[in-house]
């Protein structure tokens, strides 16, 4: 059995896809050498547009949990209908079965329909790791002691197993199944992971800021390394969306607010107070936002610069947090005006391409973009309203939840 | 590099010529890097923020700014936005008017906020519109839909369809469901006003008068009247139009409508919309309908119905090139 439960041939038509479809709406391809690289990497694959996907997953959801409910109840009456001590047996035959029952299906799926990344074989797959991972933490905290129910579940070294066991399972779906989201929690299982053991040492508590900076930086030149693979393309959505987590979890790691808070929540005070080497953090917090959108800038780099204008919005919040400088109007008015005013600068600025920059759109502006942003207007675009007395819309609200008030 | 490797590819198949590849590597490696979504996206932020702040501002200051000052302020502010706007305005046309730049569109949507703001604001310090509510509520519908049509603006069309709702008394916010919304007295007019924007973006679609501007009205009205007609289906309110079983068969029939509208245009977000409300009138049926005797039995039914069902509708959609044999993915 290959490891890669997809054809790795897929993700290289889709990738020259969207090459030769760039270079064609830049005309330095011609309609019929488009064709004939289309003729030459057929894509004979399932994968459908996003909203279909969305609906796939949905029902496919439905009914696995359908299904595995379904098992339960006929083992329930056929196998433990007179025995009541026995429901936990239940649960874990339930549960194993309902694994085994998924992985075959999304197995079977993938070989017979093609299917890649469409939906059904996520759902699929989220539902057999679900209930491996069940089985897993089922298996390992059986013989725990109860007191530890009691504390924070984070000091116990009696889920250190239990984490080792997940992280190697979601690893191995990862390498299998080239998933984002089991990617995304194989990542967050292994920072869990190193919290937990450096929770155990004596003085874990104050390097675990540190230990989880190191464990993001180390990430982010794992993933870096393994974009030079050969089967780079079969883990690109992986790879980049780890990218993106490692710079996000560096940037926490040493946000003032999260260790702050963090530290209060490990030891259990109702109060955060302040914490000792309180300017590491300020420092930290006011500098990498600033470090990832200029780096975003100078190495044309997206993802860097996405996370970075994120985590500015953060480092506000994390200042206000503490020191409330403006009433929120003030400051969102203020905050509007500077963008407002910056982005007009940018835009005039390069409207010929400088440094490499340009704010045109890189091809055709799309269709689609301009759909969704009408209705991201009717969401987000409202004013708050006075009630006068006697003022009434007839019992309706007037408008979305969006800017009300809480920017 | 990966474009690099897969242009290599390209030309040891042949299938592009060895100038061409150069003039591709060229582009690739000096075209400049577009930060246009990321401007955008700013630019939106600043100006909900500007918008919101000043609103608010307005309503908690009441006292201490003079009126006077922030009127003229705000109103100078809406005057050269839409002066702005009107400047880089292009020819009115019923088909997609072509771009001058993105920066007139956001302009002109910070005046329509502006504008809201400062009507807001007029009405609740002089009460100008006296008594006649309704009036406040419906002016800025109809200023919204002259401007959208005027400068072929998708986000102000939006706003004017939010507009015009207020005026009938419910929200058409994408995710109004998940927030107050009060179907219970309204849900005859929601559904009513949902269905006139169906059938508004259905002639803008089979007469070509905007045509680009069908997506807006269909995925607005229909989510209202989906909303509103479920909210009546799930709930019994008596002696209200619509009844239950209306409201049922309006959903299926809309449904339907909809996969076959989002088969037709490509808008697969149409056929998401038309499968969920299509299958929670179809499950609502089913579960009233069962009637086993006994707990397990139920249970039995009711699994059996959500695993075959869901199977059903899946196997439905990955097959239906087979089954229809016209299906085209992207």
């Amino acid at each position: 059995m290959p490891v890669k439960a997809y054809n790795p041939r897929w993700a290289h038509h889709q990738a020259m896809w969207a090459a030769a479809n760039s270079w064609q709406k830049r005309r330095l391809l011609t309609e019929p050498q488009l064709a004939a690289v289309r003729a030459a990497y057929p894509l004979d694959y399932y994968r459908p547009n996003i909203f279909l996907r969305v609906t796939l997953f949905l029902f496919t959801g439905i009914g696995t949990l359908a299904g595995s409910g379904f098992l339960g109840l006929f083992l329930y009456e056929g196998l433990f209908h007179n025995s009541s001590s026995q429901e936990e047996l239940l649960l874990v035959a339930t549960a194993a079965l309902s694994a085994a029952g998924c992985l075959f299906i999304l197995e079977a799926s993938i070989r017979s329909s093609r299917l890649y990344h469409s939906g059904v074989d996520n759902a699929l797959l989220y539902a057999t790791l679900g209930w491996l991972l069940f089985l897993a933490l089922y298996v390992a905290t059986k013989n725990e002691p109860d007191i530890y129910y009691g504390g924070f579940l984070l000091f116990s070294p009696h889920i250190t197993v239990a984490l080792l066991l997940i992280l190697a399972l979601l690893l191995a779906a990862t390498i299998r199944y080239a998933d984002r989201v089991v990617a995304a929690a194989a990542y967050f299982t292994y920072l869990l992971f190193l919290a937990n053991c450096c929770l155990q040492l004596p003085g874990g508590r104050l390097l675990l800021p540190f230990v989880l900076m190191l464990a993001s930086g180390g990430a982010y030149l794992l993933v870096r390394r393994l974009t030079h693979r050969p089967d780079y393309l079969y883990y690109k959505p992986c790879l980049t969306l780890l990218k993106a987590l490692a710079l996000v979890t560096f940037y926490l790691g040493g946000n003032y607010w999260v260790v702050r808070e963090g530290n209060a929540l490990l030891s259990d005070a109702l109060a955060s107070s302040q914490i000792p080497f309180a300017w590491v953090f300020y420092v930290f917090t006011a500098t990498v936002p600033v470090v990832y959108v200029v780096v975003g800038l100078r190495r044309f780099d997206r993802i860097w610069l996405w996370v970075g204008l994120l985590i500015v919005g953060f480092s506000f919040f994390t200042l206000r947090y503490y020191r409330s400088l403006l009433p929120p109007e003030v400051a969102a008015t203020l905050a509007g005006s500077v963008l407002v005013a910056a982005m007009l600068w940018v835009a005039r600025y390069l409207r010929t391409p400088r440094h490499g920059l340009t704010a045109a759109p890189d091809g055709e502006e799309d269709n689609q973009k301009f759909n969704l942003e009408s209705l991201i207007v009717a969401q987000t675009a409202t004013v708050p309203q006075p009630v006068a007395p006697g003022f009434q819309f007839g019992g309706g609200s007037s408008g979305g939840g969006g800017a009300d008030g809480s920017f | 590099m990966c474009s690099d490797q897969l242009l290599d590819e390209l030309q040891a198949q042949g299938l592009v010529t060895p100038p061409q590849t150069e003039a591709i590597r060229h582009d690739e490696h000096t075209r400049p890097f577009s930060i246009h979504y990321e401007v955008r996206t700013l630019l939106y932020l600043g100006i909900t923020l500007l918008a919101g702040g000043l609103g608010a501002l307005i309503y908690q200051h009441i006292d201490e700014i003079g009126h006077g000052v922030l009127i003229t302020v705000m109103a100078l502010l809406m005057a050269a936005c839409f002066g702005y706007a009107a400047r880089h305005r292009v020819p009115f046309s019923w088909g997609k008017a072509p771009r001058a730049g993105f920066l007139p569109d956001y302009v002109l949507l910070l005046g329509c906020l502006l504008f809201l703001s400062l009507e807001g604001y007029v009405q609740y310090q002089y009460g100008v519109f006296g008594s006649r509510y309704g009036l406040a509520v419906f002016l800025p519908a109809a200023l919204f839909f002259w401007l959208a049509y005027l400068f072929d603006h998708r986000g102000v069309l939006s706003m004017a369809v939010t507009a015009l709702a207020s005026w009938v008394g419910v929200s058409v916010a994408p995710l109004s469901a998940f927030t107050d919304n009060n179907f219970r007295s309204l849900s005859g007019s929601a559904i009513a006003l949902g269905l006139v924007l169906v059938a508004v973006g259905l002639v803008a679609e089979f007469q070509n008068w905007k045509r680009h501007f069908s997506f807006t009205y269909i995925s607005l009205g229909a989510n209202l009247t989906l909303l509103a007609a479920t909210a009546a289906l799930l709930n019994f309110y008596p002696n209200t139009w619509p009844s239950a079983f209306e409201a049922g068969v309006l959903i299926l029939v809309l449904s339907g409508y909809l996969v076959w509208y989002a088969r037709r245009t490509h808008s697969y977000l149409f056929l998401l919309m038309g499968v969920v409300y299509g299958y929670i009138v179809l499950t609502y049926l089913f579960l009233q309908l069962v009637d086993a005797s006994t707990f397990e039995a139920t249970a039995f039914l009711v699994m059996l119905y959500f695993s075959l069902s869901a199977l059903g509708v899946v196997l439905l959609f990955v097959n239906i090139k087979k089954i229809l044999g016209l299906y085209h993915a992207r």
